[in-house]
């Protein structure tokens, strides 16, 4: 098939594995599709610490459901890439490990207090459920088929985070002002949850004519502020005066890019941002350690894979 | 030898098992599932799987979701808030109609 085709013929869950897909098309889904399943990996190691410092009971077992998901959204969305043809699994998780594998802007930065959990998981899950939203209809069938899964369990993640967000800020006066305080910290981050506008995003043109995907960063950013701002100053948090976000006469939001740290999101982009270099050596080190689980599985599969040649 | 047949009705749906045929090979497989299970009801794409390469695992065995109450990791357990967004809304009930299928209180 070659892209003219492709631009033609790009609807909703029109192409899988059968189907010989142009080179561009398969590598920019396979950079995609990587990035997302990279973040769902990072996203659950930024979270880990809190099933262990969860206040209570309820949110430990939440917490530890939560992560589980993310890990396992990883899974999915490594095999939907896979699926291109491109790379394996195993160079994408070491691209992760090497520092070569990138993802999304809010998971390079640390998380400390429980009072930041809700930033992560109400609004930063909120964001990205947006955007799965739309991905059920992406033209590359098997990535529509993880996001059907994705989005089925993540409902349960943006209102666990709301109600945690709703717990804080009918507490004490303390607890609303270290949530506030940490909005005030993440809120610049999440709005750069979407990228730069869209004149200046640089794959986004091809990626939406093969119908990879639907809606644009802007779009989204909107669809996002129209939703969740609503529900932050529902609970009483007030919202930072920069950026400066305006409302427009059809609904939609202006965001003055120049009051964001492009700079900052730039070089988290490259993996060059101190705090997100340390987290990907965290998992990195991680992974290693658990290095004998994998040899120990192929040496399974090696092992099985002789069998069953001898038996043919 | 019998092949296991999976049937995609329209293009970006999925596989689901529709039934089973008899053959001596592969090719074989395919055009039988054609004409048995490719023709009555819609089909874009069949999938056909030898039968021997089916593994199961069942209920007697396995604890699917086990019977620990595990409400805490559905949406619907958050009462105190409303759902944000459509999709959120939409994977609840999504949620609550698998917990009615599963047979949950
Ligand atoms: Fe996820
Ligand atoms: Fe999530």
């Amino acid at each position: 098939m070659d892209i003219a085709e492709v631009r033609d013929r790009a609807g909703p869950r029109e192409f899988n594995a059968g189907d010989d897909m142009p080179e561009e098309y398969r590598e920019a889904a396979t950079r995609m599709i990587q990035f997302h399943a990279n973040s769902e990996i990072m996203g659950a190691y930024l979270e880990r610490p809190f099933v262990r410092q969860a206040p209570s009971l309820d949110r430990k077992l939440a917490f530890s459901a939560k992560v589980q998901d993310e890990i396992g959204h990883g899974q999915l969305l490594y095999r939907a890439a896979e699926s291109l043809g491109v790379k394996t699994r195993d160079e994408m998780l070491d691209e992760l490990a090497n520092g070569e594998g990138k993802f999304l802007n809010c998971f390079h930065y640390p998380m400390d207090s429980w009072a930041e959990t809700p930033m992560i998981a109400f609004f930063v899950d909120g964001a990205a459920m947006r955007r799965q939203a739309t991905l059920k209809s992406s033209s590359w069938e098997p990535y529509a088929h993880a996001m059907d899964k994705v989005c089925f369990e993540e409902g349960f993640h943006v209102k666990h985070g709301e109600d945690i967000l709703r717990e804080l800020m009918n507490g004490s006066r303390k607890e609303q002002r270290m949530v506030q305080d940490a909005f005030d910290e993440w809120w610049p981050r999440i709005v750069q949850f979407f990228g730069p506008t869209d004149d200046d995003s640089t794959h986004h043109g091809f990626a939406e004519e093969v119908g990879l995907k639907q809606m644009t960063n802007d779009q989204l950013r909107s669809a996002f502020l129209n939703a969740y701002v609503p529900k932050a100053e529902q609970y009483g948090l007030e919202i930072p005066e920069y950026p400066r976000i305006e409302e427009r006469d059809d609904g939609t939001y202006e965001v003055r890019e120049s009051d964001l740290d492009w700079d900052e999101f730039f070089a988290i982009a490259k993996n060059d941002y101190e705090p997100g270099v340390g987290q990907i050596d965290g998992r990195a080190r991680t992974q290693e350690a658990v290095e004998w689980v994998r040899g120990v599985l192929d040496e399974r599969e090696q092992a099985a894979g002789t069998t069953a040649a001898a038996a043919d | 030898m019998i092949w296991e047949v999976f049937r995609q009705e329209a293009a970006g749906d999925y596989h689901t098992h529709c039934g089973n045929v008899h053959a001596p090979d592969r090719e074989m497989a395919k055009q039988f599932a054609v004409i048995q299970h490719g023709r009555r009801k819609p089909a874009h794409s069949l999938w056909v799987v030898p039968q021997d390469e089916v593994a199961e695992v069942d209920e007697d065995e396995a604890d699917f979701g086990g019977s620990t109450d595990k409400s805490y990791r559905w949406a619907m357990t958050y009462n105190d808030v409303e759902p944000a967004a459509r999709e959120v809304a939409d994977s609840e009930a999504e949620q609550a109609e698998a917990g009615a299928d599963r047979g949950d209180s």
